[in-house]
């Protein structure tokens, strides 16, 4: 009985080693590349962890995506991966950007939107890549998301409205006077839960996947050639999360998206 | 006696539970709406994915808050 216990023990190690921002990087088994630890300001520690690398590395990927392999001034009709692009940026702008924020704000936000979308989406998938890890799956990663769309939220409500104007989008008109010190606190707490239900919702939806997937692997283990049917499971489950790794960047674009048209346009609420 | 991790495990349960129930509901009435009007389809489903997602970030509160329990 002893052995099985720490046996489990160990694969929950396992599982929670696999999750975790820490400061080394092992692309390959047997390969651990250690991360410098450079930046120390005061108190606050700012090494380079591999969740870093990680937002790095999606991030040059991005850049060549879309600066070296798009290829958009071209007189024929786009092949290849700039059709696939293309797709997916056409998408982001008229059916998020125009559809929530209107059509000339949309497109001018849209750049805004279209890094989140390609970037979150990006970083979700590199987690379903063996050498690479998932920063999305680290709350930091996106409460910073999170935090640039209520920072645009806050900006754009009081550079379109005025300080007054950005007051009274939290004041529904045609109430009693004593109503609102009732009201507007609680629809200012939504400038705080709305961030707060971003980070969470994308955090937890990529770790739970990866919870699940290391889980399967663990029960192939755990239950050595017998587990061998659970594959089954592995490749279920990580087909759901390459359609979770989309709808999430969807989920989070187009979250970030209405919120902020309710800032923009608040009579449309 | 039951340990912190096990409740934390049943809690985790119980939110998948009401998760269920309401996705579930929410996909038979969408599958009602789209036999009844087809045409409708793609709002149904976009409309249906957004409800589902909302559903389900309110059931990974749970899980957080259970892997929080566990790490006590």
């Amino acid at each position: 009985m002893t052995p099985q216990i720490s046996e489990s023990e160990d694969i929950g190690d396992w599982i929670v080693h696999h999750l975790v921002n820490r400061p080394s990087w092992h692309p390959l088994p047997g390969v651990d590349i250690p991360l410098p630890e450079t930046l120390r300001i005061g108190t606050i520690d700012l090494s380079i962890t591999l969740h870093v690398l990680m937002l790095w590395v999606g991030a040059l990927i991005t850049f060549l995506l879309f600066a070296i392999l798009y290829r958009k001034k071209t007189s024929q009709a786009p092949h290849g991966l700039t059709n696939l692009l293309e797709t997916l940026v056409l998408f982001v702008r008229d059916q998020i950007c125009i559809e929530y924020l209107g059509e000339e704000d949309g497109r001018k936000l849209a750049p805004f939107f279209l890094n989140f979308f390609f970037f979150i989406l990006i970083l979700n998938l590199m987690g379903l890549i063996p050498i690479f890890a998932s920063a999305t799956a680290n709350i930091n990663v996106t409460a910073g998301f999170a935090l640039i769309t209520v920072t645009m939220m806050i900006a754009g409500g009081v550079i379109r409205h005025g300080p007054w104007g950005f007051l009274k989008i939290f004041m529904p008109p045609g109430l009693p006077i004593f109503v609102y010190f009732i009201l507007t606190p609680i629809e200012m707490l939504g400038l705080i839960i709305k961030p707060m239900a971003l980070t969470i919702r994308l955090f937890a939806n990529m770790l739970a996947g990866h919870i699940v997937i290391a889980a399967f692997i663990s029960l192939i283990i755990g239950f050595k050639i017998w587990g061998l049917p659970f594959l089954g499971g592995v490749v279920f489950v990580y087909a759901l999360e390459l359609l979770v790794a989309f709808i999430q960047a969807y989920i989070f674009t187009l979250l970030s998206a209405m919120f902020l048209g309710s800032m923009l346009h608040p009579e449309h609420e | 006696m039951i340990s912190a991790a096990g409740l934390a495990a049943v809690g985790a349960g119980l939110a998948v539970i009401g998760a269920g129930l309401g996705i579930g509901r929410l996909a038979g009435s969408a599958l009602e709406g789209i036999a009844r009007q087809p045409e409708a389809i793609g709002n149904i489903r976009n409309t249906m994915i957004l409800a589902i997602v909302f559903i389900e970030g309110v059931a990974l509160f749970g899980l957080v808050i259970a892997f929080l329990a566990m790490g006590k």
